[in-house]
């Protein structure tokens, strides 16, 4: 019964993609390419080179984390759309410590330090609203939507004020980011030849099947899913709605937080404006596409990554613009979405 | 000639038929009943006739004419209306805007809707308060509106679900006088219950569903025909049911003398009987282990949704709360259950103040609760019996920190087997079950809460077939014989004057009684009290009242 419907829910998913793609070829042949052009530029540029490869496990890495986060507090009934907020609370928790240390500290040292503050930097920014919800009634849709934008205008503040993270101010020409972090702060690269890939998507990969387990096979993880699916039932039961919920959201926070912790230590390893690239929202989208399955939400991360460098590479080989990616993840997103009932295998009531 | 005929009608779920070669007759001018069972098929019959979903065999035909609704709104075209059991009306909103919802089009035909409103108060003697809220409006008033809005279309079958579920007396007496007004008007009432004692009087004729197939019927002449009707009805002879079961079907029998001995052979639970009597001699010296002490809930000024509520509950004692839904009994239950806080007043559980305890530490002490809503507050339908089960105490389970999911299932394969559970495997999942096996997965967790002192059942059989009804029932008595403290809210005053020591009556947030259960006239002083007639006042309450209500 469970494969067979985790059979079905793959045979979609892998449909919406194919119809997704052809689209996406259609209107690249729109833009001038052909289909041939479309596909070797795009390819090339998923999978052409060690670099695109890095490139993308990089950046799945990223996706996995928000999305895992996003899925943790979705099985306790939470919607925490707060992914780009909660990256840029990590990403300066991060350069702050990362650019303090003293320069000769070992990494062995430095980088857990920078990704330990850039998590609780992101658990700390989803508690603000996690504390609302319980103590308030405030939705936490609403909440940690409007903290993405306190977020992204403190990233604003800190790469453009001296006294905050800006680096230092010599000339009319420096830029409005911060000092690079020191040597000892930067994430260790996998050592794969003329790769970037980092060890992010190892973490990436620990974290998700950590998730994974906690949620399908401990006793807090049932509590969470008896939580999310009938808060009265829970509570009669002896769930403590205030706390889980609480914990939960903090904890999608934080591991958001950390996304950005591994943005920010990843080359050129500085704060910039626009550092999060709106995986905070690619990353949310993960966590619904996976459906609770951490199997599903690492092949969507890894999907979406993959695209995403893919779309660059047509902008620069084939004139096609980079937004037709977007369009082609935007229509995978709204298949999925509309064949969810196919999926769960049973005919829509309406 | 039939106003509406159904040939032959099936319909199928998948595998599951849940209705199957039905042919009946509503003749024009007539009240029709249609009888049955919970999942005999009533509500698979009722979508049919008014468009829910289309019949998988069959026709139907309605004025000589092949009809086949394929929405509610088609049914309505074609003159076909239905009241709901559960009402469709918008709490907040005035009666006449709940009316005005209907009609079509941009314009608020106001001064067309009060012509018709003064036709049909003219015709069937229905009146409603068109400026009030429908949120303030008494359950019999609402379902006075909801009569209404489905005769303004001027329809010649009116179907009514369980109509009689949350009236008392003298409003089943009302609606039965209201569904003779629209027969004589020539149209047909089709009446779908399971209580047929209580609209026997208002039936012309009789359609026995049992199992999704038409067990038996014909015309109701008199009172003799009516058991023969309950036996077609339960496949069995009502006599060998608890009293308490038969009562709640609206039978009238001599419940106040029942003797609980006799009753508890019949469940197969002999020692119970023996411990029952003994309860009802005992328990009056004991120590209350539960005791509520002016409970009041809402804001001073405002009408209180709880007035000054207090209770004793001494060990071994049943307890019930009778009373018209929406007295403030569903409050009571969340107060002490720990849901909602009480403004002010006490609770004390075995000596503990447990006003502002969570529900985890009052469930610690010994309070076991079997929620009235059970879908959203007794079980988590998407996770498994097991799970259901065992929620709270999932800490026994664990092995190097993970859930040990072989020794839960062999745990709850136990459970299973001793409450008669029908379940596939301790896996599936708790919303596939049918809501009588529901009902017992909640009561063996709530009765297995280790050193359980006080378990409180709200409307612990509603919903739920004879057979499930039945051992919920001996459950409770069992329980009670077992030295715990019982308190049973229901509206199904028959049932609790069988199983009950005494009896409070809710009223308008306040508790009444407490009427002893074993008293001659317990029954006509209760009824007197649901209306809200004091004490003193119920010598003179009619008699049917407490039987029907």
């Amino acid at each position: 019964m469970r494969s067979m419907r985790s059979t079905r829910r793959a045979l979609v998913a892998g449909g919406a993609v194919l119809v997704a793609l052809l689209a996406g070829l259609a209107l690249a042949a729109l833009a001038g390419a052909g289909p041939a052009t479309t596909i070797g530029a795009l390819a090339e540029g998923m999978a052409g080179t060690p670099y695109a490869i890095g490139k993308s496990l990089n950046t799945a890495a990223v996706l996995m984390l928000v999305g895992a986060g996003f899925s943790l507090a979705h099985r306790a009934g939470l919607v925490n759309v707060g992914g780009e907020g909660q990256l840029c609370a990590g990403g300066i928790a991060a350069t702050a410590v990362g650019t303090t240390l003293p320069a000769a500290t070992p990494a062995l040292v430095g980088v857990p330090l920078t990704l330990l503050a850039a998590f609780t930097a992101g658990g700390l920014w989803a508690a603000i609203a996690a504390v609302l919800l319980v103590r308030r009634g405030t939705s936490e849709i609403i909440t940690t939507l409007l903290l993405n934008f306190v977020g992204l205008a403190l990233v604003t503040l800190m790469v453009h004020e001296p006294t905050l993270l800006r680096q230092p101010v010599t000339s009319s020409e420096t830029l409005p980011q911060s000092a690079p972090l020191v040597d000892g702060a930067h994430l260790p690269l996998l050592g794969v030849e003329r790769s970037p890939a980092t060890v992010a998507i190892l973490l990436a990969l620990i974290a998700t099947a950590v998730i994974g387990v906690v949620s399908r096979h401990t006793p807090a993880g049932l509590r969470l899913r008896a939580l999310g699916q009938s808060p009265a039932a829970a509570a009669r039961l002896g769930v403590r709605a205030g706390p889980t919920r609480v914990v939960a959201l903090s904890t999608a926070g934080a591991f958001a937080g950390l996304g950005g912790g591994l943005l920010v230590s990843t080359a050129p390893a500085l704060l910039a404006e626009g550092f999060t690239s709106g995986f905070g929202f690619a990353g949310l989208v993960v966590g619904l596409l996976a459906g609770g399955s951490m199997l599903a939400l690492t092949a969507a991360a890894l999907l979406l990554a993959f695209l995403t460098s893919g779309g660059i590479n047509l902008q620069l080989v084939a004139g096609v613009p980079s937004t037709t990616v977007a369009i082609i993840q935007s229509l995978i997103i709204l298949l999925i979405a509309a064949t969810a009932t196919w999926a769960a295998g049973k005919k829509a009531t309406r | 000639m039939g106003l509406l005929v159904l040939e032959d009608l099936g319909r199928s779920f998948g595998p599951v038929r849940a209705l199957h070669g039905v042919s009946l007759t509503v003749a024009p001018g007539t009240v029709h009943c249609v009888l049955g069972e919970n999942g005999a098929g009533k509500s698979t019959l009722c979508n049919l006739v008014y468009g829910g979903f289309a019949p998988t065999t069959g026709t139907m035909t309605l004025r000589g004419r092949r009809y086949r609704p394929g929405s509610p709104a088609q049914a309505l075209a074609h003159g076909v209306a239905m009241v709901h059991q559960h009402f469709s009306l918008v709490p907040t909103m005035t009666v006449e805007q709940n009316l005005l919802l209907g009609g079509r089009g941009l314009r608020l035909r106001k001064a067309d809707l009060g012509r018709r409103l003064e036709r049909i108060a003219g015709e069937f003697g229905l009146t409603v308060p068109r400026d009030a809220l429908v949120g303030d409006l008494p359950i019999g008033a609402r379902q006075r509106v909801e009569i209404v809005k489905a005769l303004l279309p001027g329809p010649d079958l009116v179907l009514l679900d369980e109509p009689t579920a949350v009236l008392d007396g003298p409003e089943i007496e009302a609606l039965i006088a209201t569904c003779r007004a629209v027969a004589a008007s020539g149209r047909s009432v089709v009446l779908v219950t399971h209580k047929l004692g209580e609209v026997a009087a208002a039936a012309d004729e009789a359609t026995v569903l049992r199992s999704g197939t038409v067990a038996g019927g014909g015309p109701l002449a008199g009172d003799a025909s009516v058991p023969r009707l309950l036996a077609l009805m339960l496949g069995r002879d009502p006599d060998d049911l608890d009293p308490a079961v038969t009562a709640g079907l609206g039978v009238r029998v001599d419940v106040a003398t029942g003797d609980a001995t006799d009753v508890d052979a019949a469940t197969g639970d002999a020692t119970v009987g023996d411990a029952a009597a003994e309860r009802a001699g005992g328990s009056a010296g004991r120590e209350p282990v539960l005791r509520v002490e002016g409970i009041t809930l809402g804001r001073a000024g405002r009408t209180r949704i709880l007035a000054d509520v207090s209770l004793t509950l001494a060990p071994g004692e049943i307890v019930g709360i009778a009373g018209v839904e929406g007295n403030g009994q569903s409050d009571l239950v969340h107060v002490l259950s720990g849901a909602t806080r009480a403004d002010a007043g006490t609770v004390h559980l075995g000596g503990v103040d447990i006003t502002r305890a969570t529900p985890a530490r009052r469930t610690a002490l010994g309070l076991g609760v079997v929620p009235e809503d059970r879908h959203h507050e007794a079980m988590v339908g998407a996770m498994s019996v097991a799970e259901n089960l065992y929620l709270a105490r999932l800490g026994d389970f664990r092995r190097f920190g993970l859930l040990d999911r072989r020794r839960l299932d062999t745990a709850a394969a136990d459970v299973i087997a001793s409450f008669d559970i029908r379940t596939s495997s301790p896996r599936t999942p708790m919303g596939s079950l049918s809501g009588g096996n529901q009902q017992k997965v909640v009561l063996a967790r709530e009765v297995a809460i280790p050193g359980l002192k006080v378990l409180i059942a709200a409307q612990p059989t509603r919903g739920l077939d004879v057979g499930a009804v039945d051992h919920v029932l001996a459950r409770l008595r069992a329980v009670a014989a077992g030295g715990v403290a019982v308190l049973v809210v229901s509206s199904e005053l028959p049932e609790l004057l069988a199983l009950c020591d005494r009896i409070h009556v809710a009223y308008s947030g306040r508790l009444l009684g407490p009427v002893p259960a074993g008293g001659e006239r317990a029954a006509d002083e209760i009824g007197a009290l649901m209306t809200g007639a004091g004490r003193s006042a119920a010598a003179p309450a009619n008699e049917e009242t407490g039987a029907v209500a």
